[in-house]
């Protein structure tokens, strides 16, 4: 189980070198390929395809050696294949209803017209790391690439609530994109916050990603921003925003994307839980990006570790690094703090002595003391993961 | 001449307009991408049902599951999703994907 993890984990980090692979051993390069195909869809660059209908592509991780991640190469995630591919934005309009003063039809410009607002936050997709998981479960088989760290602008929702007026026994707010499901029987991807968690500050519907407009699959024109959530509330191609005085039961938040009740929203691997609660707030979680593999890595020659690291929105206290498998642990220096939303690169300069195989190892703490377990934490949907992880190299 | 400068002014007029009218209309086709499921028994039946909603590689992309997890997960698309599985085939199916995705008859 453990060689299959690793090296799955090393065939994405290679990301077509390798080097990675042949330095750890036991596996032939391709032997995961057929699972891992890079594909081009419009708008985005090659990027790992999991699925084509409905399109589900993973980041490769060379990219998070940027703080920001360009939108051609942000990861891309659907659940229904009924994916909105023509949006006339003259016709499209954001509709606002429910148990509120006024029923609202939202143009872009009227969405324009709302206070901008602009910050960067990390978008990660709930299952991100889910084929790191023992034993595995069902869904996106992501490795760590569906993520990834944007500046968005938009309108505060709590403005376009307010603008509409809540009614008093307000419980939830439901949010319905333009995408449909291939069959009538296959529910509708319609999301929903608690009432207190729309009205919250930092949430905007938004129109740009890195100053630019949403690409089409990861959500034009609008789509909601949760930061410090995982992304399943980030509805894309947003188009009814509906105000409710009944708790919200659609498939997708009563029966999908639930987690354990537990404090670590994990249970004994392979176990069925008890009670659930609907996914929310992200672990806090590390990675490290560079080195990747083994090449260039010789003795006493300095080597840049690099890395980002986040949480579910309470920014990063500190990034420890250890290179002999967790015995010893030294500071890293963190890079520019874009706010608690958005992720931290951490940086750490290490000069190896001897030859032989080291295990890299980052670990991660947010500003109330949130970290990583070294034992990857387990949940029937394979949901959560942040195990600190190793990344074994040679040096020669 | 007059009336060849009217013309093409009008010409221009509605070729803006017609841009103008473009611009709002944001559009992509996204790619075909063909996934071929592994040879064996079943293998048909596995690919005209589980194509009707999804593309096949939501199949290929899993790890080897035991036979428990895979008529688990059968089960799920007919009762939840509501594939349109007729019983015997669904065992088709359900054997298919352990033989060939999963860890066979092991547990
Ligand atoms: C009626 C529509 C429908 C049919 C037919 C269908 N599926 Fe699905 N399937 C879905 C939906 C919807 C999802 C969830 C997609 C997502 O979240 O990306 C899904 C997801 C999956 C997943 C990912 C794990 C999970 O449970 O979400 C697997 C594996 C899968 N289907 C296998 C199959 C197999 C095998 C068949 C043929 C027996 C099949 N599907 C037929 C609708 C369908």
């Amino acid at each position: 189980m453990i060689s299959r993890n690793l090296s799955r984990r090393n065939f994405l980090r290679a990301a077509g070198a390798v080097t990675a692979l042949t330095a750890v051993g036991g596996f032939p390069a391709d032997l995961f390929a057929y699972k891992r195909r890079m594909a081009k869809f419009p708008e985005k660059t090659d990027l790992i395809l999991l699925t084509s209908r409905p399109p589900q592509l993973e980041t490769p991780l060379s990219y998070f050696r940027e703080m920001i991640t360009p939108n051609e190469a942000l990861f891309v995630r659907w659940h229904i294949s009924g994916v909105p591919t023509s949006i006339d934005l003259s016709e499209w309009r954001l509709k606002v209803g429910g148990n509120t003063e006024k029923e609202l039809e939202l143009s872009m410009a009227d969405l324009k017209k709302f206070e901008k607002v602009t910050f960067t936050a990390v978008i990660q997709c709930s299952g991100n790391g889910r084929s790191l998981f023992a034993p595995p479960v069902a869904g996106g088989e992501w490795g760590d690439g569906a993520m990834g760290n944007v500046t968005w602008t938009g309108a505060r929702l709590r403005d376009i609530l307010n603008s509409a007026g809540l009614k008093a026994g307000t419980v939830d707010v439901s949010f319905n994109g333009l995408d449909k499901p291939p069959l009538p029987t296959v529910p509708d991807l319609v999301k929903s916050l608690p009432a207190d968690k729309a009205m919250e500050e930092d949430l905007i519907v938004a129109y740009e990603m890195n100053g630019k407009p949403l690409t089409m699959l990861n959500g034009f024109p609008a789509r909601l921003i949760v930061p410090g959530w995982y992304a399943t509330y980030w509805v894309k191609s947003l188009s009814d925003i509906t105000v409710l005085s009944k708790p919200f039961e659609g498939f997708w938040v009563k029966t999908a994307y639930r987690i354990p009740e537990t404090d670590c929203g994990c249970i004994p691997p392979g176990t069925t839980p008890k009670k659930t609660v609907p996914i929310n707030r992200m672990t806090t979680r590390s990675l490290i990006i560079d080195p990747s593999g083994s090449s260039g890595l010789t003795l006493n020659k300095p080597v840049a570790i690099m890395g980002v690291a986040f949480s579910g929105g309470r920014g990063v206290q500190d990034v420890l690094v250890s290179v002999d498998g967790g015995k010893r642990w030294e500071e890293t220096r963190l890079g520019a703090d874009k706010g608690k939303y958005s992720w931290r690169q951490f940086f750490y300069e290490w000069r190896p002595t001897k030859p032989g195989r080291y295990d890299l190892m980052a670990r991660a703490t947010d500003t109330i003391g949130e970290s990583q377990p070294f034992e990857g934490l387990w949940n029937p949907a394979g949901y959560l993961w942040n195990k600190v992880e190793k990344t074994e190299v040679v040096v020669k | 001449m007059n009336k060849l400068i009217i013309l093409s002014l009008l010409l221009a007029v509605a070729g803006l307009a017609y841009a103008a009218e473009k611009d709002a209309v944001h559009s992509i086709a996204i790619p075909v991408v063909r996934t071929e499921l592994k040879a064996g028994e079943g293998m048909d039946t596995t690919g005209k049902y589980c194509s009707i909603c999804h593309s096949l590689d939501y199949i290929t992309m899993q790890p080897e599951f035991p036979k428990a997890t895979w008529t688990v997960e059968v089960n799920k698309m007919i009762k939840v999703m509501g594939a349109p599985i007729p019983e015997k085939d669904a065992q088709t199916i359900i054997d298919y994907l352990a033989a060939q995705y999963g860890t066979g008859n092991k547990p």
